[in-house]
């Protein structure tokens, strides 16, 4: 395929009303939404031509973000303010594009750029913010910290703690709140429930994780100096 | 918006978007700002209902109306019914989420007869009575509509009122008059009586059923002096102008149909004698293209779907097929949007369509044979020829095509073993015939996908007076077809027995079968269309409960003076004509299509449609 496509990058939340959309589910909505806006999506050649979109690391269902990230292509230039406004009329309720800029050249995509995505873990009203405020330090002094982690086909004792760079007490009045970053991507991937059951059973409470909700608060990449980025932040060619 | 069911729960239970609407084109209303709240009911599950086109359209046929608030509910599945059961959450609306038992109706759509437990099952998880006559002034007024409403009395019991017909035609009348009756404090048993004054709307209740004591039927007799003798379907005329809406809701998640979908037609011309559709939806009405055309445009920019689906009982019946499809192929070819085209004719020009279509990608094609010899399919009144088939075939096979399917039907009357093998033999030609193609230009194996149905003989048809084959007989045929074919490349299925029995039992049911359905329910029957739901033995101990026979509903040969449970029901087309059909299946003598010679069916009295084609 010859690229002469201009790439554009868009950065947009996915609400409490949407957070049951699977990843499949929302790529399809989302590429419905281009139509409706009329933007003019670029087509892959070969026996079953699909739009040039391309998401970021999937969410979980049942998770909400503020940081969500795609790319796509069109075959010509247009406005990216203006596409913002288009799109966003016609998205599902609880989706938003909060940017969109036409990338520069030689930009990795979003899938390839990841390295680390930062989560808040809201607990329920069995884990305090005292028990954070409490905890949180010591158990992230652990050298190591295993947790069965599902493979595809079996169970497997993994350290986790690599994994974490950084977590904090989040807490708002009495809900019990973890902010954590940790590793993203497709190498090295850490999701946060993974975080939030070890806690629990580190201050032994129980982890119910149908009462435990999440968000992703954003994504990031690496810049020349190794610095963490977001996946939005000087992509853009103005 | 607050839903009706916590994230803890909804977490919990398989595809938990089922249950939360926020769809594209879902209208918002403020239930407390209008008159009349309406539930339009799917009873089966939301993937299923969401792809329904009478529910696309009645949903914005209704709520154009700034008085009325119409929302939607589907059967939840079970591992969602039994956390609502748990946490005693009410069946709700996907709109408001809020519960059903405050609603001025509850609106059930019935395309199939095993959705009946369903139907049950919902008004229960709603907190609405069951039955009509427990239910107070307060519940809802519960109405059913769809292609088995034309027998509807297996609900009889359970339903207040029965639309005969086309939803374009009533509800606007139906939806004033409740208005008005409401305001000025009328009650629910008033207004119903007032809904007699209008042909179209069957109130059961006002209509007693006396058997004789073989259990055939003595009389149906109206109880209430107004109660029509007969009533008769109503039907749009001008298909030009009735309302067609211009958006479509547009789910979220993957439904079994995501596309747009433009209705070129509704009725048939054909009279396949086995076909509930092919007589209930006389006369043929069409749209005219550019209609269809404008249609297109508006809900493809306002769905972004990538597929148009044309939907009509025989597409290529279709009088401005050309241009339609030209028309669609100039707009839409180099917007990467798909044109679909069920039930197609193959001939020379659809196969050249098709290639236009879909350029490299070759689906299959299907053949409705229904039977495999053509004395049977003279029987019942199939026009297509096994030289209409190979000839199809190998214009396909020319094209590049390599896949086929056909569709059979085990247990037609007249049918003999000879026929069966006609269906095997058949097959087998098919693969011949693409042996018949050079070596070289055969690059690709040949496969032939053959699957049969179980015949349900069906009110409203030639035969309804027939006996419908045991589910054993079924199975001794479905495998002597299997046996009988030779060729690797011919894959043979068929349709669960056991589910097409009790269909059969539901689709002439009468009342009395009612309290099978009840008893099935109880016992926890829940989506028996679903093989993996459907449990035979529950439904045999119902019937054994209610001192009922399967076998008298779905294996007993009527006679024609017997008064069938629908007599008080005209679809228009007279049962004069349905017994000469028969008579004439018997002969194995086919009969003209509407466009061909009227055969003064009866529904010429429309006023409208083919009937007055010059």
């Amino acid at each position: 395929m010859t690229n002469d496509n201009v790439r554009y990058r868009f950065k947009f939340s996915k609400g409490d009303n949407v957070k049951f959309i699977g990843h499949l589910d929302l790529v399809v909505a989302f590429q419905r939404a281009l139509k409706r806006a009329e933007i003019p999506i670029a087509y892959s050649n070969g026996f079953n031509p699909h739009q040039l979109v391309a998401f970021a690391l999937p969410l979980s269902l049942g998770y909400t973000s503020t940081g969500e990230y795609g790319d796509f292509q069109l075959p010509y230039e247009a406005d990216a303010c203006e596409m913002k406004q288009k799109i966003n009329a016609v998205l599902p309720d609880g989706m938003y594009i909060s940017e969109l800029v036409k990338l520069r050249s030689g930009v990795k995509n979003t899938m390839a750029s990841v390295c680390a995505a930062s989560y808040s873990i809201f607990f329920d009203y069995d884990i305090t913010p005292n028990d954070i405020e409490v905890n949180l330090e010591k158990y992230l002094g652990q050298e190591s910290i295993f947790v069965m982690k599902k493979t595809k086909n079996n169970t497997k004792e993994t350290d986790i703690r690599p994994d974490i760079i950084s977590a904090e007490n989040d807490s708002v009045n009495n809900n019990g709140i973890i902010k954590v970053l940790v590793n993203a991507g497709s190498i090295k991937n850490l999701k946060p429930d993974l975080v939030a059951e070890s806690f629990c059973g580190y201050i032994n409470k129980e982890y119910n994780k149908y009462k435990v909700s999440y968000r992703r608060n954003d994504m990031f990449m690496k810049d020349a100096e190794g610095q963490l980025i977001s996946l939005i932040d000087g992509v853009g060619e103005y | 918006m607050n839903k009706a069911v916590s994230d803890e729960i909804l977490l919990q239970v398989d595809k938990p978007a089922r249950y939360v609407g926020g769809e594209i084109n879902m209208v918002k209303k403020n239930p407390s700002d209008v008159d009349i709240r309406f539930a339009f009911c799917f009873p089966d599950v939301y993937e299923v209902g969401m792809s329904h086109l009478g529910l696309q359209i009645l949903y914005y046929f209704l709520n154009r109306r700034e008085d009325t608030y119409c929302e939607r509910a589907f059967a939840p599945w079970p591992d969602m019914e039994e956390k609502m059961r748990e946490n005693g959450i009410e069946l709700f609306s996907l709109e408001s989420q809020q519960t059903l038992k405050n609603f001025d109706f509850v609106g059930f759509t019935l395309q199939y007869e095993l959705c009946y437990t369903n139907v049950l099952n919902m008004l229960d998880m709603a907190g609405i009575h069951i039955k009509s006559k427990d239910r107070k002034e307060d519940e809802p007024l519960i109405i059913c509509g769809g292609s088995c409403a034309y027998n509807a009395e297996p609900l009889a019991d359970f339903v207040d009122i029965v639309y005969l017909g086309e939803g374009e035609v009533l509800y606007d009348e139906l939806l004033d008059l409740y208005k008005e009756y409401k305001k000025a404090g009328k009650t629910k048993a008033e207004y119903l009586e007032r809904l007699l004054d209008i042909d179209g709307i069957y109130i059961p209740k006002f209509y007693d059923v006396n058997y004789k004591p073989d259990g055939t039927i003595k009389s149906i007799t109206p109880n209430h002096p107004k109660a029509r003798k007969i009533i008769k379907k109503v039907i749009v005329n001008d298909m030009d102008s009735v309302f067609y809406p211009e958006k479509q809701l547009v789910p979220l998640i993957e439904v079994v149909h995501d596309r747009v979908t433009l209705e070129l037609f509704r009725g048939c011309i054909r009279g396949c004698r086995f076909c509930q559709a092919g007589f209930i939806y006389r006369p043929v009405r069409e749209k005219g293209y550019k209609t269809l055309l404008n249609q297109a445009e508006n809900l493809v920019k306002n769905s972004g779907h990538e597929e148009i689906s044309l939907i009509s009982l025989a597409t290529s019946d279709y009088t401005c097929f050309p241009q339609l499809a030209n028309g669609l192929l100039d707009e839409y070819r180099d917007k990467n949007i798909n044109i679909s085209l069920p039930s197609l004719r193959i001939d020379s020009f659809s196969l050249d369509l098709m290639q236009k279509i879909q350029e490299v990608r070759k689906s299959s094609l299907t053949f409705a044979a229904e039977a495999g010899s053509q004395r049977l399919r003279d029987v019942i009144n199939k026009n297509l020829t096994e030289e209409n088939i190979l000839s199809g075939c190998k214009l396909a096979f020319d094209g590049g095509w390599n896949k086929v399917k056909m569709y059979f039907m085990l247990g037609l009357p007249t049918e003999t073993d000879e026929d069966l093998e006609a269906i095997a033999d058949l097959c087998d030609k098919i693969v011949e015939k693409y042996f018949e193609i050079p070596k070289e230009q055969r690059p690709r194996p040949v496969t032939v996908n053959a699957s049969a149905s179980c015949f349900v003989p069906k009110p409203f048809t030639p035969f309804q007076w027939d006996k419908q084959d045991t589910y054993e007989s079924f199975g001794r045929k479905g495998a002597l077809v299997k046996n009988r074919i030779k060729r690797k490349q011919v894959r043979f299925t068929y349709h669960n027995t056991m589910m097409s029995s009790l269909e059969g039992v539901m689709a002439r049911g009468d009342r009395k079968v009612g309290n099978a359905v009840l008893r099935a329910w109880e016992m926890g029957c829940r989506f028996d269309s679903w093989t993996e739901m459907f449990d035979f033995e529950k439904w045999k101990k119902a019937f054994e409960d209610t001192g009922l026979s399967m076998e008298f509903y779905a294996n007993r040969e009527r006679s024609y003076d017997e008064i069938l449970p629908w007599d008080h029901i005209s679809v228009g087309v007279s049962k004069r004509f349905l017994a000469e059909e028969r008579e004439r299946a018997y002969k194995a003598q086919t009969t003209p299509n509407c466009r061909q010679e009227c055969q003064n069916c009866g529904a010429k009295a429309f006023g409208g449609g083919v009937c007055y084609d010059k």
